[in-house]
């Protein structure tokens, strides 16, 4: 399934946050959405993913508008998120953090589980073991009960991508993951992405400020400044595109220190 | 699995049916003192109280304070059902076995009205959280108390008649005021001729129901549904993003938390030995305040914290009223007479949650529970 944006516009206020941004992500791909601080980059996720309602434009998945749809509703289309600040529930356990991820997959609803019926178990047992699954995955498993406030920042980062995948999606968005990583850590999620694209059937899209990574492990870039696409293509041709230059590191001398590429 | 847990749960039903049902027959026998059968009934149906708020404020971390007006708006309907069936059973002295008909209907009118209440109390806690819903939930009982307690008992005009004469908005508001005036006003509901509301419901009801209630709150908890409530509460947008709709789940528990109060204060109203009519002022803000009282004294978000909390709370308040009476305190109030002993409580209460907050922030249990089995994995 396809990921089509089409002169998406979102607007706060005064502030054109997202402005005629159009692009597809074609499937099982990965794509990256690049730019500098401010650019629009988590904006689109939050588009796309339901957390604010688009002006105009359109954004649809496999020819599903996911225009109106609720957050809730999105997810259950297929698209899962990752936040860039970390959101878990944290007082819930590692593992209880995956079952929540599971309650629109259940077949079993607050009835049965009134009456305990055999649905009820038989739900929880199955979401219990593809939830232990994906723990081996990530390899979370000897921290399953633990808290999950009580995890590494690294882990927590994992804990996160694999709530996310128990959702089944279709779609997979990164929002920063390797914030906050060192060099091998970064190498480690390069090949980690590449291994959930090929054994899941993903598509992934990834905001990232790494260049290592996104240079590294995107096969398609797409870069925004100031809410507006700047540039488009694979990483050789973003990597000498003028206006990219330009965003990342100013036009002339004396922008040149607002630069944050990485 | 189910089946093993089918077997038990019919088990420990009969068991809690066949024991309540012996302490009904002879409750007054072996408790002569009938305001001690009283508090016993009253102390079982605040735990519901208790743990039906638990559901709200507890596992879905959405501050109610309101929770007397679902108990009131339970208490009312299952007064007027069971007056009414009382009437068409032949009025005479509550047996146990007419408690059959009338205790499951007016229940069930208790749970439904309540319920759809809770409904539309829900709606607004999908936009507002916090101090803001407190208020309205706030607003909403007091609203419901004082549209009965403010109501205009001297009306002449009677109930079929004002709703017969209905021709548009004028006489329509007519009829839904005599109405709230055929609720008793500020002198409470005693029944359709003041006749008193039949008391059928005794330990038999009470404690079945209550256990009933109890358990269903707990398996709520140990549900998927119960983990995404709590997953809700910590973070809406994340439990959004893998699926848990908000408004979904924030409008069941609404309406869920008012069901349970709705039942406690169905049972409240038709309790054996208790008074025979039901009081607006008995659903006042203090009741509210009671409830979220025992709700953190136990622990937000535990079942059994909620039992605790509710069997706690009931028991000091009846202590203080107890010890209001007797000749030491009362020797001691006629050298000083500004001594408000009801005041007392609250300053109890106050000094009591100040140092739980210090203490235990959690409340006794946290979201602990009693009797809790390892998961197995």
């Amino acid at each position: 399934m396809t990921l089509i944006l089409k002169n998406v516009c979102k607007s706060f206020g005064g502030l054109r946050a997202v402005s005629d941004v159009t692009f597809s992500v074609p499937e099982r791909s990965i794509f990256g959405l690049i730019g500098p601080n401010g650019a629009g980059k988590t904006t689109v996720f939050n588009l796309v993913t339901g957390v604010y309602q688009f002006d105009a434009g359109s954004i649809t998945l496999g020819g599903l508008c996911l225009g109106n749809l609720k957050p809730a509703e999105i997810a259950k289309a297929g698209i899962a998120r990752t936040f860039q600040n970390i959101r878990l529930f944290s007082q819930l356990t590692v593992l209880e953090n995956l079952l929540v991820a599971c309650e629109l997959q259940k077949k079993a609803h607050l009835f049965s589980a009134l009456l305990r019926t055999r649905a009820h178990f038989d739900d929880e047992m199955a979401m219990t073991k593809r939830a232990q699954e994906l723990l081996d995955v990530f390899s979370l498993r000897e921290l399953a009960d633990a808290p999950s406030t009580s995890l590494s920042y690294g882990n927590q980062r994992r804990l996160e991508i694999a709530r996310a995948m128990m959702l089944s999606p279709k779609v997979l968005l990164l929002d920063e993951p390797a914030a906050g990583m060192n060099y091998g850590e970064a190498e480690g999620l390069k090949t980690q992405v590449r291994w959930l694209r090929d054994t899941f059937d993903l598509t992934v899209v990834l905001v990232e400020h790494n260049m290592q990574v996104v240079m590294g492990v995107c096969e398609e870039i797409h870069v925004l400044d100031h809410g507006e696409t700047i540039a488009q293509g694979s990483a050789e041709i973003i990597r000498n595109h003028p206006a990219v230059i330009t965003a990342y590191l100013g036009d002339d001398d004396v922008d040149a220190v607002g630069g944050d590429a990485a | 699995m189910a089946a093993r847990i089918w077997t038990r749960t019919i088990v420990i039903a009969l068991m809690v049916a066949s024991a309540s049902l012996a302490l009904d027959l002879g409750f007054s026998r072996i408790l002569t003192d009938g305001s001690l059968r009283q508090l016993l009934m009253l102390t079982a149906c605040n735990v519901l109280v208790a743990v039906s708020l638990n559901v709200i404020n507890g596992m879905a971390g959405q501050f109610s304070i309101g929770h007397a007006g679902f108990i009131g708006i339970g208490a009312y309907t299952a007064a007027i059902v069971a007056s009414q069936l009382h009437v068409k059973l032949g009025a005479q002295t509550p047996t146990l076995a007419n408690s059959f008909i009338v205790v499951p209907v007016a229940l069930l009118a208790a749970a439904l009205v309540a319920g759809a209440f809770g409904f539309l109390l829900g709606l607004p806690s999908l936009r507002l959280k916090g101090d803001y819903l407190a208020i309205v939930t706030l607003g909403f009982a007091e609203i419901f108390r004082l549209l009965i307690a403010t109501a205009d008992v001297g009306a002449k005009d009677t109930l079929s008649h004002a709703w017969s004469n209905v021709r548009g908005p004028g006489t329509f508001f007519h009829a839904l005021s005599v109405s709230l005036t055929s609720l008793g006003g500020p002198q409470g509901y005693a029944g359709p001729v003041d006749q008193g509301v039949p008391l059928y419901a005794g330990p038999f009801w009470i404690l079945t129901i209550v256990t009933l209630m109890v358990a269903l709150a707990w398996r709520i908890k140990f549900s998927g549904w119960g983990r995404a409530l709590r997953a809700l509460r910590e973070d809406e947008i994340a439990s959004a993003a893998v699926g848990v709709d908000p408004t979904r789940y924030k409008v069941t528990s609404f309406v869920l938390a008012a069901v349970g109060a709705g039942v406690a204060g169905g049972l409240m109203a038709m309790m054996r030995d208790g008074t025979p009519s039901v009081q607006p002022d008995a659903f006042n803000f203090q009741t509210s305040f009671d409830a979220i009282t025992m709700v953190i004294l136990g622990g937000s978000g535990s079942v059994t914290g909620a039992v605790l909390g509710g069997v706690f709370v009931t028991l000091s308040i009846k202590a203080i009223e107890y010890g209001q009476g007797t000749s030491v305190i009362q020797e001691f109030r006629s050298h000083a007479e500004w001594l408000d002993l009801n005041a007392l409580r609250m300053i109890l209460y106050s000094v009591l949650l100040i140092a739980l907050m210090i203490v235990r922030p959690e409340g006794l249990l946290g979201e602990r529970e009693l009797f809790q089995k390892r998961r197995a994995s």
